[in-house]
């Protein structure tokens, strides 16, 4: 798996490690039982302070989509979406679709570009799967 | 004294060859050793700079050359000689020195990395799924070893019970050393140290160099990294396995009393051969294949403050100890890194015990 990271962006570098990894599970290139490297590999690999990739494993973590362990490190797990993280979510797409109708986008315009991109997502599961 | 300057020679105009070539293989976006942008790869600067080093490295390097020689002939020190390669290298450090200023003052008047989003790019699966060290290129070299070692305990008894231990450069014998085990197979000392080190080197690179993915590209990126990690460590254990068949054949020559005029060639020539090879090969592969990727939009991070004169890698905040070379084949250590500075400071104190050693007995 690629992990870019836009050293321009006003999004933080965990923030950015964290979103590719939930990107990466949803297109189904990491699945349950996933290896992901040790934080200092990560951290040596970006030249970047291992706290930073920590935190990104820690919030991965504690939304319940990795396992970490001392032995088998970052390994992704499977998990159900419960009704506190409905409601986050909920509130986080309200903002994010808030966007789009201030800044005057078509209803119809919005609603396909989520289509397409949740179908984007699982292409590479499909595509295994005999 | 022929044979010693054709050597020299065919040394320096190979040298001078690489030289010439390496523009070509090394990274576009890093020309001289300067971060670019993709979009500035055809630059005038780059264009006209790389014209220019072309020309001063050929005429510069052909004048060092022909000195080193010249000053061979009329002194008749061959100790003079490796002087002439020594003067190619540092000719063209500076025409490589040169052009790397120019670029880099152009491109900082230029501002060529103005709304350009940098970015760093990492492939998780080299550690997760790392490439496997190729352990199989290794039996060469330890087949020649154990075959040197068996081949000298049968003849040990039959040997001569003076032995041949140094030739001069004109191939004429000038060191003996009566007959023991220390000198009859302190060649086969020699290929116990050399694998230990080149395998220790080749795995060291193998299992701890950083990958540099370029971030607009780093699927095929990725991928060639893979593949030029395996080609540099099968290149390093081929490299082994001559220089320990160069020692089998030295020995041979010792311990069956031979004396030929040639005998330093039996040394030099699979050497030669085999860095020929994993230059060639290096360098046929040193550049990321042209695969139909869809780029990013990124470009790499301008990291020029972390390499000093263009050449040397000094970042104490990377914790990487090798780091693949901007402008040549292969990698580079991390000056910065506290680990490179101790085992410098061990290689040399270990030099210098050896020399003591030596110059002492």
């Amino acid at each position: 798996m690629i992990l870019n990271v836009d050293l321009a962006s006003e999004v933080p570098i965990y923030q950015q490690i964290r979103d590719r990894i939930v990107e990466a599970i949803a297109d189904g290139v990491l699945t349950e039982g996933s290896p992901l490297p040790a934080t200092r590999a990560l951290a040596a690999d970006f030249g970047i302070n291992f706290h930073t990739v920590n935190k990104a494993y820690d919030l991965l973590r504690q939304q319940g989509l990795i396992r970490l362990n001392r032995k088998t490190g970052a390994v992704v797990t499977s998990t159900v979406a419960d009704s506190p993280f409905c409601t986050e979510w909920t509130a986080r797409a309200r903002t994010l679709l808030a966007e789009a109708v201030a800044k005057g986008l078509p209803a119809d315009g919005v609603l396909k570009t989520c289509e397409s991109v949740l179908n984007s997502f699982g292409t590479d599961l499909s595509e295994d799967t005999p | 004294m022929t044979t010693t300057i054709a050597l020299s020679s065919g040394v320096s105009a190979l040298m001078l060859v690489l030289l010439l070539v390496l523009p070509s293989v090394s990274s576009p976006t890093v020309p001289f050793g300067v971060r670019v942008p993709a979009r500035r790869v055809d630059d005038p600067t780059v264009v006209r700079q790389t014209r220019i080093y072309r020309w001063r490295v050929f005429a510069l390097g052909i004048v060092s050359a022909a000195v080193g020689v010249v000053i061979y002939g009329l002194t008749g020190k061959p100790f003079l000689l490796p002087l002439s390669v020594l003067m190619v290298v540092g000719v063209w450090y500076g025409c490589y020195f040169l052009a790397n200023r120019k670029i880099r003052v152009a491109k900082a008047a230029g501002g060529w990395y103005e709304g350009l989003h940098q970015g760093i790019a990492v492939d998780t699966e080299l550690r997760t799924d790392p490439p496997r060290f190729p352990w199989l290129w290794l039996a060469p070299a330890l087949i020649v070893t154990v075959a040197t070692t068996v081949i000298g305990v049968i003849a040990y008894p039959s040997m001569p019970e003076m032995l041949v231990v140094h030739h001069g450069a004109n191939g004429v014998p000038n060191r003996l050393a009566a007959k023991s085990v220390n000198a009859a197979f302190s060649l086969v000392f020699v290929q116990i140290g050399v694998t230990a080190l080149l395998v220790g080197i080749a795995a060291a690179i193998f299992f701890s160099s950083r990958s540099d993915i370029d971030p607009g590209r780093p699927v095929s990126s990725a991928r060639w990294h893979r593949r030029y990690m395996s080609l540099g460590a099968k290149a390093l254990l081929g490299l082994v396995a001559m220089i320990d068949l160069g020692m089998l054949g030295s020995s041979l020559l010792m311990w069956t009393g031979t004396v030929i005029s040639w005998a330093p060639l039996v040394v030099v020539l699979p050497i030669l051969v085999a860095v020929v090879v994993a230059v060639v090969v290096l360098a046929r592969n040193n550049l990321a294949g042209d695969e139909a990727e869809e780029v990013t939009g990124m470009a790499h991070r301008d990291d020029d403050m972390y390499w000093r004169g263009g050449l040397f890698y000094v970042n104490p905040e990377d914790h990487a100890l090798v780091v693949p070379r901007r402008f040549g084949l292969g990698w580079t250590l991390n000056f910065g890194n506290p680990r490179v500075a101790m085992l410098l400071v061990a290689v040399v104190g270990l030099a210098g015990l050896l020399i003591t050693l030596r110059f002492g007995g």
